[in-house]
């Protein structure tokens, strides 16, 4: 854990000087009257500090065993595909419409996710839950589920 | 008789039948929940929660209620019969239940902590009926600087109990906090952090930023780890546990739901760790510590208990005070906002049938969890053999749909991926969600009631330090962030004793 806590330590020091530099842009207002920028730079200080601490106790520490990596060794690509899979989702999702873009999403998550089921029952399960989806949140609860170009 | 009056509009709320169908409903998805692991009620209450727009607040609130509470009996159903908690606060009942299993003995460790929760339930919400309503007469004296010293206790406390480094869980807290202030500020309307971005404007939901850091990172870790579950294949019989396993338990029941009341309305407390605390009271008290974790009953009795008082106790400060003492109460807390409703001393006065609707239905919710729980177990233990391939598709679904149908924006589900991203990364680092979440929530209140006081003060931060009720709670908080530097100055600390 020593080398991670050095590391992540590290990430969110830079953020806290990202915090800092951009909420001394803002009116910082006085004692008085703390403006819009007052309570993001002391947050902004107070990560830094503790980020510095953080690092400190990381390196005072003794070298403890590593721990488990922090990327998956054996599936470190499914969980790419699946991130992939989400974010062009969220890409399709007005263009083509909720009912084609779940049921591309589902196949290819039963296909690719972490085992691959059958064909079979990949497609019969994206067809089951895409519609079975659309019944419940558009035609009974009424949301506004994006129509797309294909009208459905 | 004023109790008898609001017994009386508390029966009178539920018995709707409406409001009866959303409690079972309630109810029957936290069992749901609790049994599937990697889908716990933090994820579950903000997937639902657009679609409680469309009802009233008091039964979008009951049902939701009942999904926190329903979710701490289902929990220890994978415990006990898989070893794998369906969701955090049933992690300490693996050590003994899943031994009681092994030993042939699923049927009275599942029954017993189906009726531990029954009583536990029960005895927490009578002791809400008699604690809320004067707690609530004592918070109209609250003012900006009290709200603030008060939140700033929560949020120390939740640190501090943090299960890894505190440093780090303070580090979660400060960027909750800043994650809190983008968007529009609301004294001076100036933009923060916004970029111009029409989205970031109204602030980083809360529904993205929880599905994101509880839903999507979970299924992530799951998909890594790819636990394969083995049913410990047993003959569910006896659920009715015997009398001795009664003479063995009625005192941990008793001793847990106390314990976990009093972990649930501190605030940062919560189910969690109240099972642990009652865990460890538990075989503190035994006469023979040694039995635990080789499947004593007292072991699976007292947490399970705790874990749902907890769950009911933890709804004192969100009624009384306007403060959410864990994740899911927050989530509440934004229910409520959209609503219209604001919580805080003066909503037992003004929305009674909420306040006594929601106690009616934890009486009623805990009847329908206990029918559930005991008779139908069989049902539960087929939707565990869902293989979690074929599982998580619909999970991640639930999340796409549930983020996006709150305001229809695709931004809101690409930050819900990030933050998916984000929460994956701190789990692998060994950083907490739970305080970041907690100071997101509390952050846009609490910098209101910093700057109230700093205007009300002049500027002197002395306005903290000069009212009693603020010194005590300030005072309170400081303690407990100072404790950890105490051996400090007693002894030098061993190497790597401070995290």
């Amino acid at each position: 854990m020593k080398r991670y806590d050095q590391i992540s330590s590290l990430i969110w020091f830079f953020f806290a000087i990202y915090i800092c530099v951009e909420s001394i842009r803002l009116p910082l207002g006085s004692w008085r009257d703390p403006g819009p920028g007052f309570l993001p730079l002391l947050v902004g200080l107070i990560l830094a500090g503790l980020s510095i601490i953080c690092f400190m106790q990381a390196r005072m520490a003794e070298s403890t065993e590593q721990k488990a990596s922090w990327y998956s060794r054996k599936r470190w690509k499914n969980l790419i595909w699946v991130l992939l899979a989400l974010l062009a989702y969220a890409l399709v999702l007005d263009h083509l419409g909720f009912l084609m873009s779940t049921f591309l999403l589902l196949i290819f998550l039963f296909r690719f996710g972490m085992e691959p089921q059958k064909w079979f029952w990949a497609i019969g399960g994206s067809v089951i839950a895409s519609v079975s989806c659309y019944v419940v949140f558009e035609l009974w609860l009424q949301t506004q589920l994006p129509k797309g170009i294909l009208g459905f | 008789m004023d109790l008898l009056s609001n017994l009386q509009l508390a029966f009178s709320v539920i018995f709707q039948p409406g409001n009866l169908l959303f409690c079972f409903v309630g109810c029957l998805i936290g069992t749901l929940i609790g049994v599937l692991p990697g889908l716990g009620p933090v994820a579950t209450i903000s997937l639902l929660l657009p679609s409680t727009f469309h009802i009233t607040p008091v039964s979008a609130i009951i049902m939701l209620a009942g999904i926190y509470y329903g979710a701490m009996y289902g929990g220890s159903i994978t415990s006990i019969l898989v070893n794998i908690p369906g969701e955090a606060a049933s992690v300490i009942t693996c050590l003994d239940g899943y031994q009681m299993a092994r030993q042939g003995r699923a049927g009275p460790a599942l029954g017993i902590s189906a009726f531990g929760s029954f009583i536990a339930g029960t005895l927490a919400t009578m002791m809400i009926m008699l604690v809320a309503p004067p707690l609530a007469n004592f918070a109209l004296k609250f003012g900006p600087p009290e709200y603030f010293s008060l939140m700033f206790l929560g949020l120390t406390v939740l640190t501090y109990l943090a299960s890894g480094s505190m440093v780090k869980a303070l580090m979660m807290a400060c960027v909750g906090i800043f994650l809190g202030t983008i968007g529009t500020d609301n004294i001076s309307g100036i933009e923060r952090f916004t970029y111009h971005s029409y989205t970031l404007m109204d602030g980083i939901g809360l529904i993205p930023v929880i599905m994101g850091l509880f839903g999507i990172s979970e299924v992530l870790l799951n998909i890594d780890q790819a636990a394969r579950q083995e049913i410990y294949k047993t003959r569910i019989a006896n659920l009715l546990p015997s009398l001795r396993d009664w003479k063995d338990s009625i005192l941990p029941i008793i001793r847990g739901t106390f314990v976990g009341f009093f972990l649930g309305i501190l605030p940062g407390g919560g189910a969690v760790i109240a099972s642990f605390a009652a865990y460890a009271v538990e075989k503190k008290v035994s006469k023979h510590p040694e039995k635990f974790g080789t499947g004593a009953i007292e072991g699976v009795a007292s947490p399970e208990s705790a874990n749902n008082s907890a769950s009911q106790g933890a709804f004192i400060p969100l009624l009384t005070l306007g403060i959410p003492a864990n994740v899911v109460m927050a989530i509440l807390l934004g229910a409520l906002l959209i609503h219209n409703i604001k919580p805080g001393p003066l909503l037992i006065r003004d929305h009674p049938d909420l306040f006594w609707g929601i106690l009616g239905s934890m009486y009623i919710g805990n009847i329908m969890l206990l029918i559930l729980n005991v008779p139908l177990i069989g049902m539960w233990v087929k939707i565990l053999k869902i293989p979690y391939p074929i599982l998580f598709p619909l999970i991640l679904l639930f999340c796409l749909i549930g983020v996006y149908s709150v305001n229809n924006n695709i931004f809101e589900v690409i930050i819900m991926i990030v933050f998916g991203i984000i929460g994956y990364l701190m789990k692998k680092f060994a950083y907490e969600g739970a305080p970041l979440i907690l100071a997101f929530v509390l952050s846009p209140l609490m910098e209101n009631a910093l700057r109230q006081s700093l205007i009300m003060s002049h500027g002197s931060f002395s306005i903290f330090f000069t009212r009693s009720i603020s010194l005590f709670l300030i005072a309170s908080a400081l303690f407990l962030l100072l404790m950890p530097l105490l051996p400090w100055f007693r002894k030098r600390p061993k190497g790597g004793d401070f995290d």
